[in-house]
């Protein structure tokens, strides 16, 4: 884990200590609330539809286990005792009281966490593969990248006042859980023909009224280039980006309406300009970053210890959940967990104090006081013993953090909607809890298999219901909700945007025409097939003639 | 937001934030700020529309509220006439806080 240097320490110290001051004199009086607007945005807090909401900050989306404690300090003293783990690896808080923010964030930086960069038009946290540092699929640990990105965008003098906000995500694997086509820049890490390690860079793709997947930028940049390439790009953004129209001001708007080569030509330019040697990090800082993110202390350890080979064939239950759950680890004898924030009772993402403390404590004693946040709304012990899981999925049920739906159908991204967002036109969580209900059945959610529902309660998107296998859009006309269905997208490394099926549903036809998508999907799916693969042979007009039957 | 837009005609309430919780408040029959809405004072009387628009000035000059906003109200139920003020008046309709309530 990165520890905070002096410099981390002293910025996020005195940001906590101007913000104090600034809550104070807006309080009394001395800051209009116009002044003041910009000045709590940019510590990530919000006036939304019934409260104030904090957002905080996970770089990566990686915490220790000491911060995951905190984070349930937070939620318990100053909040109403539960956090949401938003589509963007963060926290968000959603009954804070203004008088009492300058307290949370002086707890954070007790712990090393701030909530800066989480609003406002500047580089908003870095997202990650959650199985960095953990899967034998990456070429190496994406977060020292993803770190030296946090470092540098901090504050950025530049690029603190962008056209719109920039989000950046990485990965160092084939296989994409970061969603790095559908941000303003992806990076993966990837090996050249020589076998030198690198990035690709991906730029311009977004989600929200305008979804596009992003194109590439470079093939393959040589790692001492990265800050001054980024810097080449966000410039050019920055001087042609558009300011007269905030819903044109994204990256992806300006790529589009450029053209991906005209844009290289531009970055290109620019990066020419740049004496890469004013910004390039040393192998020696880059080696210094990466060491906070060593790999812990695996023992040598066999796979399919005994005690997991028995307990897989006495515990239904727990057989179930570790075929679901779990995922295959770098180091033979130990495994990546996945939590499931998707049980039926709560709302995607939601999380309470006492599970958070549960899980803190779990951490601790079966994965290196480690954990992550995912952008799809769940958590990740990513460094557990195999022969340690039967016991781990006790400890776990017994927190109620024990659903066994990771990847199938009621696992879904759900935006907070039209019950907490100000900007949101319809309600989204109860259309998840109400499909959680309708699916049930463990044993029909394994039949279905993998499934990803994403439902957006506006169409800025925050469910990323653009890229679900269904997505869903919710929307309002004269006072009553409904709901537009996309078919189609996709997430994963091969992105895709989904294809609206045409007119909107009510709450209840909604249900029925998913429940129809899936029956058809059951009947033409054909060996091995998920229903996205069944979706792209067979074609949307089968599943919209049933959609509306 | 919503699609219907404020029209400023028919019946009308004042409503805003306030400052230090950030709860949703309307003005009451006595130009005082209330989080229950049906203590709410909804009317088409334009002297009070006036003095409504007033307090809500010098309270939001006072730091008392933010973000004042005159809403439509639909004469026969009541309610405002706009989904989002609705949601407003109500609250979620689902949050894990009442679940941890009932425990």
């Amino acid at each position: 884990m990165y520890r905070y240097d002096e410099f981390d320490a002293q910025l996020v110290a005195e940001r906590t200590k101007q913000f104090r001051g600034q809550v104070e004199r807006r309080l009394a009086g001395r800051l209009s609330e116009n002044e003041f607007r910009p000045l709590r945005l940019m510590n990530g807090l919000y006036l939304q539809l019934h409260a104030y909401m904090l957002r905080v900050a996970i770089p990566y989306g990686t915490l220790s286990s000491e911060q995951f404690r905190m984070l349930a300090h937070l939620a318990e003293k100053y909040d109403r005792g539960y956090g949401h783990v938003t589509t963007r690896q963060n926290m968000q808080y959603n009954w804070p009281k203004l008088p009492d923010v300058p307290d949370m964030l002086d707890d954070l930086a007790s712990v090393q966490m701030h909530a800066i960069q989480t609003s406002g038009n500047c580089i908003r946290n870095v997202t990650c593969d959650p199985y960095a540092g953990a899967t034998a699929e990456e070429i190496e640990d994406p977060r020292p990248m993803a770190e030296l990105i946090r470092q540098w965008s901090t504050l950025h003098p530049e690029f603190s006042f962008l056209p719109r906000k920039f989000k950046i995500a990485v990965t160092a694997a084939e296989k994409d859980r970061a969603l790095i086509k559908a941000h303003d820049i992806g990076i993966q890490i990837v090996k050249n023909d020589a076998g030198e390690v690198g990035y690709k860079i991906i730029v311009g793709g977004g989600l929200g009224r305008t979804p596009i997947i992003g194109q590439t930028l470079r093939e393959y940049l040589p790692k001492s280039e990265l800050l001054a390439y980024l810097t080449a790009a966000l410039r050019v953004y920055n001087r042609y980006g558009r300011r007269d129209n905030k819903y044109k001001a994204r990256i992806k708007i300006l790529v589009q309406e450029t053209g991906i080569e005209a844009f290289r030509e531009q970055v290109e330019a620019e990066y020419a300009t740049i004496d890469i040697s004013d910004i390039a990090v040393s192998d020696a800082e880059r080696e210094r970053i990466t060491s906070y993110f060593a790999s812990p202390d695996f023992e040598k350890l066999d796979n399919d210890p005994a005690e997991l080979t028995e307990a897989l064939g006495n515990n239904n239950a727990f057989s179930l959940w570790a075929k679901n759950n779990v995922a295959d680890h770098k180091a033979d004898g130990y495994a990546i967990v996945n939590i499931s924030l998707k049980p039926k009772e709560l709302a995607p993402g939601d999380i309470t104090a006492e599970q958070m403390r549960a899980t803190a404590d779990l951490a601790d004693k079966y994965s290196f006081g480690e954990l992550r946040t995912t952008h799809q709304q769940n958590l990740v012990l990513p460094h557990v013993k195999q022969a340690d899981l039967p016991a781990l999925f006790a400890a776990l049920e017994k927190v109620g953090l024990a659903t066994d739906n990771i990847n199938l159908i009621t696992d879904i991204i759900c935006c907070p909607g039209m019950d907490f967002c100000a900007l949101a036109t319809a309600r989204s969580i109860p259309i998840s809890q109400a499909i959680a209900e309708r699916f049930a059945d463990p044993e029909r959610q394994r039949l279905i298999g993998e499934m990803q529902i994403k439902i957006s309660g506006c169409i800025n998107a925050c469910g990323h219901h653009h890229v679900g296998h269904i997505g869903i859009l919710g929307l309002e006309k004269a006072g009553v909700e409904f709901y537009q269905v996309k078919l189609g997208g996709d997430a994963s490394e091969d992105a895709a945007i989904g294809k609206v099926t045409g007119p909107g549903f009510s709450e209840e036809e909604l249900l029925d025409g998913i429940e129809n998508i899936v029956e058809l999907y059951l009947v033409r799916r054909e060996e091995g097939e998920r229903f996205l693969d069944t979706y792209k042979r067979i074609g949307m007009a089968p599943f919209k003639e049933v959609l509306y039957a | 937001m919503s699609s219907l837009k404020h029209k400023g005609k028919g019946p009308q309430a004042m409503t805003a934030n306030e400052l230090r919780d950030g709860y949703s408040v309307w003005l009451d029959e006595n130009l005082d700020w209330t989080r229950d809405y049906s203590k709410s004072l909804r009317t088409e009387d334009q002297d009070l529309i006036d003095r409504m628009q007033l307090k809500a000035e010098t309270d939001e000059a006072k730091n008392i509220v933010v973000g004042t906003y005159f809403i439509d109200i639909e004469s026969d139920t009541g309610k405002p006439a706009r989904y989002r003020e609705k949601f407003r008046v109500a609250g979620p309709s689902y949050d894990t806080a009442d679940l941890l309530e009932t425990k």
